[in-house]
């Protein structure tokens, strides 16, 4: 998991995912540049790059707004997971897509003249005072930039070398991102595009993107315990409550959350959070003796919290105890890898 | 599947709807000679019998973002052939001139006639009009679209850098008239740069040179709608 770095580590899954992908892409440039030429007149038609502006700028903007439903999607059916796994993919290729975009966009509307392009493209339209007059390239700009520093760092060498908080810092920009291509839509392509179906694409999606977030998170946290900050040890719930190879999450007052897993007739504890890229190791479940994180597959031993050899991660374990048929887990955690003993579950005499 | 069949009706529905983009074309690659007289004042033009149907006027620009009125210099009113390939939009024509060394020469086998020289302007009264500044060369047919806001930008930098601003006024009817603007009957300068690509409603004095439509305005006296 950590030793190796490799630009990608492909897996026959992943070939036919991306090969859907590219496929995907295609069929939708394909419609587009073809309804175009149908739609339009007779004798009139786009030129090839202001059409190609087109295709690839709505394609990015859709793309985005697909990647930002699959984590949501994912925590609510299994179907999503496998774009879950394979969101890097898909976030890499969406960034190439607008790259497409946004240089199209520099190269005609900005090129061929004495002026630099890329001072063009900040002072040409100069109405930064007003708001159906503002210069919406270069809100598309600065998503460009947030986009181009997640695909930068989206690889396993960054998330390993970078801060955690400073890695997750830059992949939560693509919120920010998301919302600045909202708003250079809505200032740009929708002052010049009136049909109806434009602005009602643009709500919904938009519209789609925040429920989906906001309905999951309150799902995640009726599916979770919640602890007050002052008890040395958190009560869980029942044995019973926990499924068998899954967990039961705890969220502490202040603290990282808590997975509780049952197993093997026994009770661990470990951090909500993988070290690879923050998964939720409480939605994974144990598989080979090992919790298994839902995102990318990364394993940890329930027992101390380590990779099997010849991995080196690690994450914090917590104490557990079983009181009747009560589970508790220790608010404080154990530093990481610490081998922590697991709770025994005694099976009531027949 | 259902994924991919989505993905292919999302495209073409997008692009069902999108605004008609107009008739201009510019064949860049038909290069072609162009024989009559010139002047840079207030823009860059040609007086030709080349572009069918008598003398009419062409508008000169370059290749790029350009006008071309630097160009013109001591060949100012001669007799002369140039070379360009055409752009032209509803009877609307601008050559773009070819960045060859030789694109331009003396012709004295270019008949003189009284129409063929550059007419004196023709007043035809102040008006006050509704409508859109845009650029000549992008909206003649070198862009499509050539209107509104996404091409706003691309609009003002083409005047910036000296092609030719245009007024498409719109009535009530939707009657829809091209009118190539002036400022004190000379080029306009960057004070007309914000207003480019808003509805706007303008007041100013029309005139006629020949087969071209003038609008002569004050950028002050724009007012956004």
């Amino acid at each position: 998991m950590s030793h190796d770095y490799v630009p990608v580590s492909w897996t026959p899954f992943k070939k036919r995912f991306d090969a859907w992908l590219f496929v995907g892409m295609a069929l939708y440039l394909g419609a587009f540049v073809l309804v175009t030429d149908f739609a339009q007149p007779a004798n009139e038609n786009f030129t090839p790059i202001q059409l190609m502006i087109r295709a690839t700028g709505s394609l990015a903007f859709l793309m985005l707004t697909f990647i930002l439903c699959i984590g949501p999607l994912a925590r609510m059916t299994p179907r999503f997971k496998p774009f879950l796994y394979n969101r890097r993919h898909l976030g890499v290729s969406t960034f190439l897509i607008a790259l497409v975009h946004g240089g199209l966009v520099l190269l005609w509307y900005h090129g061929f003249a004495e002026l630099d392009p890329l001072v063009s493209l900040f002072v040409s339209n100069p109405r930064y005072d007003s708001l159906a007059g503002f210069p919406f390239e270069s809100l598309g700009f600065c998503a460009l930039l947030i986009l181009f520093l997640m695909a930068a760092t989206s690889h396993d060498f960054w998330n390993a070398n970078l801060a955690p908080g400073l890695w997750k810092a830059i992949h939560m920009g693509v919120y920010l991102a998301y919302g600045l291509l909202v708003a250079h839509v809505l200032l740009g392509a929708l002052q010049f595009e009136k049909h109806p179906l434009y602005a009602s694409l643009l709500v919904l999606g938009s519209t789609f993107v925040v429920g989906l977030h906001l309905f999951t998170a309150f799902f995640a946290s009726s599916t979770q315990v919640r602890a007050s900050a002052s008890a040395r040890w958190i009560k869980v719930g029942r044995i019973s409550d926990i499924p068998d190879n899954r967990a039961l999450v705890v969220q502490p007052a202040n603290a990282e959350r808590i997975a509780v897993f049952r197993y093997d007739d026994k009770i661990s504890a470990v951090s909500n959070v993988c070290r690879h890229q923050g998964g939720p190791l409480g939605e994974g479940k144990v598989i080979d003796g090992c919790i298994t994180c839902p995102w990318h597959g990364f394993q940890y031993r329930p027992e101390d919290g380590c990779s099997p050899e010849p991995f080196t991660e690690k994450i914090h374990t917590y104490s557990t105890k079983i009181e009747g048929n009560l589970v508790y887990v220790a608010r404080k955690p154990n530093p990481e890898g610490t081998k922590t003993s697991p709770s025994l579950i005694r099976k009531e005499p027949v | 599947m259902g994924l991919m069949a989505t993905t292919g009706a999302l495209g073409a529905g997008i692009a069902a709807y999108q605004n008609p983009v107009g008739s201009g074309k510019w064949n860049q690659g038909d290069i072609r000679e162009w024989r009559g007289i010139v002047s840079a004042e207030p823009y860059a033009m040609i007086r030709t019998r080349d572009l069918g149907g008598g003398v009419k006027t062409a508008l000169l620009a370059c290749q790029g973002k350009c006008g071309a009125s630097a160009k013109i210099g001591a060949y100012e009113g001669k007799r002369l052939a140039l070379k360009g390939s055409l752009i032209a939009r509803n009877g609307h024509a601008m050559i773009a001139v070819s960045e060859d060394l030789d694109w331009i020469r003396e012709d004295r086998a270019v008949a003189i006639s009284a129409d063929l020289a550059f007419p004196d302007p023709v007043p035809l009264g102040e008006v006050s009009l509704v409508g859109e500044v845009l650029d000549t060369k992008c909206w003649f047919g070198a862009m499509r679209p050539s209107e509104g806001k996404v091409h706003k930008a691309c609009a003002a930098l083409c005047i910036r850098s000296g092609l030719p601003p245009a007024f498409f006024a719109k009535d009530d009817k939707n009657n829809k008239t091209l009118l190539i603007m002036t400022d004190k009957f000379g080029p306009h300068g960057d004070s007309l740069l914000p207003f480019v690509a808003d509805p706007v409603s303008i007041k100013g004095q029309v005139y006629r040179k020949g087969d071209l439509y003038f609008l002569d305005n004050n950028p002050d006296s724009i007012v956004r709608i």
